[in-house]
């Protein structure tokens, strides 16, 4: 089976936001609640990077790991997905999480916590696959239709990257050839060009 | 709603000092890096603090790539709190079974002398028992959620320990600000007899209470109802101040308040609930005639003499007969203990 990964490449993204706002509008997600976000780092000085961010659907997922109700499950294509039937809204995922992934909507009285919402890799929940129900709850299962998530199959310079994680790496590994790496830099970067003549 | 807003606040306020010993250095690393290669990657993971960045999402540290603080809660959580949680507790009921092995249910000395004294008002027992009920049930409900995915989905299934959970929450989240206002009425009505008077105190401390003893001398309250009282009171202050920063994640706490104050409430919390096990067995099954005056408000004179002599000296005169309807089973209570025992 084929192992689910996102990629974003910093030496293209451009901080359009485009990915949040697609993700947003293809699943109908409410104010307050972002399943992915553009962070930008060194913002306006030189070396500026951005990046897109969202659940990374790891292997080990810490959220999974410290879920007091255990609604976590890793689907055939290591897809981590929740089931918001079980979810209490505890907030501990987020407190776990590396990325930030979860999201919580301020649903209840004095603004509590409502039931988690996360990045599904576009694959949806427990519910049948794009029944009005998992869409209400999880939004539009794209990957039960054979496509790729909506952020990175939008992103317009390709920085965002989703799907198999050899074909990812194997995409990756050629734009890093391209762009020229060097063995006196680990890195990719363009300041770096001209070592190589 | 606003004066309940105004409570948190204050409680944030007071609680200022903890929150900024437990959050990441203030001044921000810097990404020394213009490489997007493995150079950036390391320091985007953050190795020396939290490097933070802008984001047009404005959601508490949403402007942070990597959480580094998640790693070291998940492993405290799973590799420390659950497990020194459960230790505890069986522990603590361990100890109070060997002690009921060995003294088995402690009887007055002389009997009942059909004499009682007044010891608990009609307030002083409502607020013992609204606080009383209020831990049961927040304990109770705390206990579900820390231990809950261990013990009690094989019992209910993920589906069925979800909607208990989810209630759970419910009531505890709710419950939790209505403690804070019955531990304060218990502290005020309680605090007076409770201040510690130290040559009495230290003496029963040292001789054990009278537990494997002979009595010795106490007065309202004797030392170790002191500790419980301003245990409950102290750390139940903490358990308290931490519940609502956790109850109320609306004024912009980061990843790394909360996961102290998760800490303060989850060891404090604890070490209530198991120190209280001491108290309720003390209080019911261990000594004869000793939850009926939690109950009813008074106590017997003889019990009164066993228990707190210094106290009975100054109450005895307003010692009066107990009335019939209540003597009655009260000895009926004592003929039962006797074929019990014999």
């Amino acid at each position: 089976m084929a192992r689910m990964k996102f990629y974003c490449d910093a030496e293209r993204c451009i901080e359009c936001n485009a990915c949040v706002t697609a993700c947003k509008n293809e699943h109908d997600i409410p104010w307050g609640v972002n399943r992915r976000r553009v962070v930008t780092i060194k913002d306006g000085e030189q070396g500026e990077r951005s990046l897109s961010v969202a659940c990374m659907h790891c292997s080990d997922a810490p959220c999974a790991a410290v879920c007091p109700v255990d609604c976590f499950y890793t689907t055939s294509d290591g897809i981590v997905l929740h089931d918001k039937d079980i979810c209490i809204g505890c907030g501990y995922c987020f407190y776990a999480c590396p990325f930030g992934a979860p999201q919580f909507p301020e649903s209840a009285a004095f603004s509590s916590r409502g039931k988690m919402d996360k990045c599904t890799f576009c694959a949806g929940g427990p519910e049948d696959d794009s029944s009005s129900e998992e869409y209400k709850k999880y939004g539009r299962n794209r990957i039960s239709e054979g496509k790729l998530p909506l952020c990175a199959e939008m992103c317009s310079t390709k920085a965002l990257l989703a799907g198999d994680g050899d074909v990812l790496s194997s995409i990756y590994r050629k734009r890093v050839i391209n762009r020229g790496a060097s063995a006196f830099d680990w890195g990719v970067n363009f300041n770096n060009s001209k070592i190589q003549g | 709603m606003r004066v309940h807003a105004l409570i948190v606040m204050v409680s944030l306020l007071l609680t200022v000092f903890p929150v900024q010993a437990a959050d990441p250095p203030a001044k921000p690393a810097e990404m020394t890096s213009t490489s997007t290669g493995a150079e950036f990657w390391r320091e985007v993971r953050q190795p020396e603090g939290e490097v933070t960045g802008v984001s047009q999402v404005k959601s508490p540290g949403a402007n942070v790539l990597v959480n580094v603080s998640g790693l070291s809660w998940r492993e405290y959580r799973l590799e420390t709190l659950i497990p020194s949680a459960g230790a505890a507790i069986f522990i603590m009921l361990f100890v109070i079974a060997v002690f009921r092995l060995l003294r088995g249910r402690i009887m007055l000395a002389e009997g009942r002398s059909g004499f009682r004294v007044l010891r608990f008002t009609t307030s002083q027992r409502a607020a013992h028992w609204t606080t009383a009920i209020l831990f049961v049930l927040l304990g109770l409900t705390g206990l579900t959620l820390l231990l809950g995915r261990g013990l009690l989905i094989p019992i209910f299934g993920a589906e069925g320990f979800g909607n208990i959970a989810g209630a759970t929450r419910f009531l505890h989240n709710y419950l939790g600000p209505v403690f804070m206002l019955s531990l304060t009425w218990l502290f005020v009505l309680f605090v007076r007899d409770n201040m510690p008077s130290p040559s009495i105190d230290l003496q029963w401390l040292l001789k054990g209470g009278g537990l494997f003893g002979k009595h010795v001398p106490s007065e309202r309250y004797n030392a170790g109802e002191k500790l419980w009282f301003w245990v409950a009171s102290v750390v139940g202050l903490a358990v308290v101040i931490s519940g609502l920063v956790l109850d109320f994640p609306i004024f912009g706490q980061t990843r790394a308040t909360m996961e102290f104050y998760h800490w303060v409430h989850g060891v404090s919390a604890i070490t209530l609930i198991v120190v209280s096990f001491g108290h309720i067995y003390m209080g019911t099954a261990a000594l004869d005639a000793t939850f009926e005056v939690m109950q009813s408000g008074y106590c017997d004179t003889n019990w009164a003499k066993e228990h707190h002599d210094l106290w009975y000296e100054e109450v005895k005169d307003s010692a009066e007969p107990v009335p019939e309807d209540q003597a009655a089973s009260g000895t009926g209570e004592q003929r039962k203990e006797s074929t019990d025992t014999a």
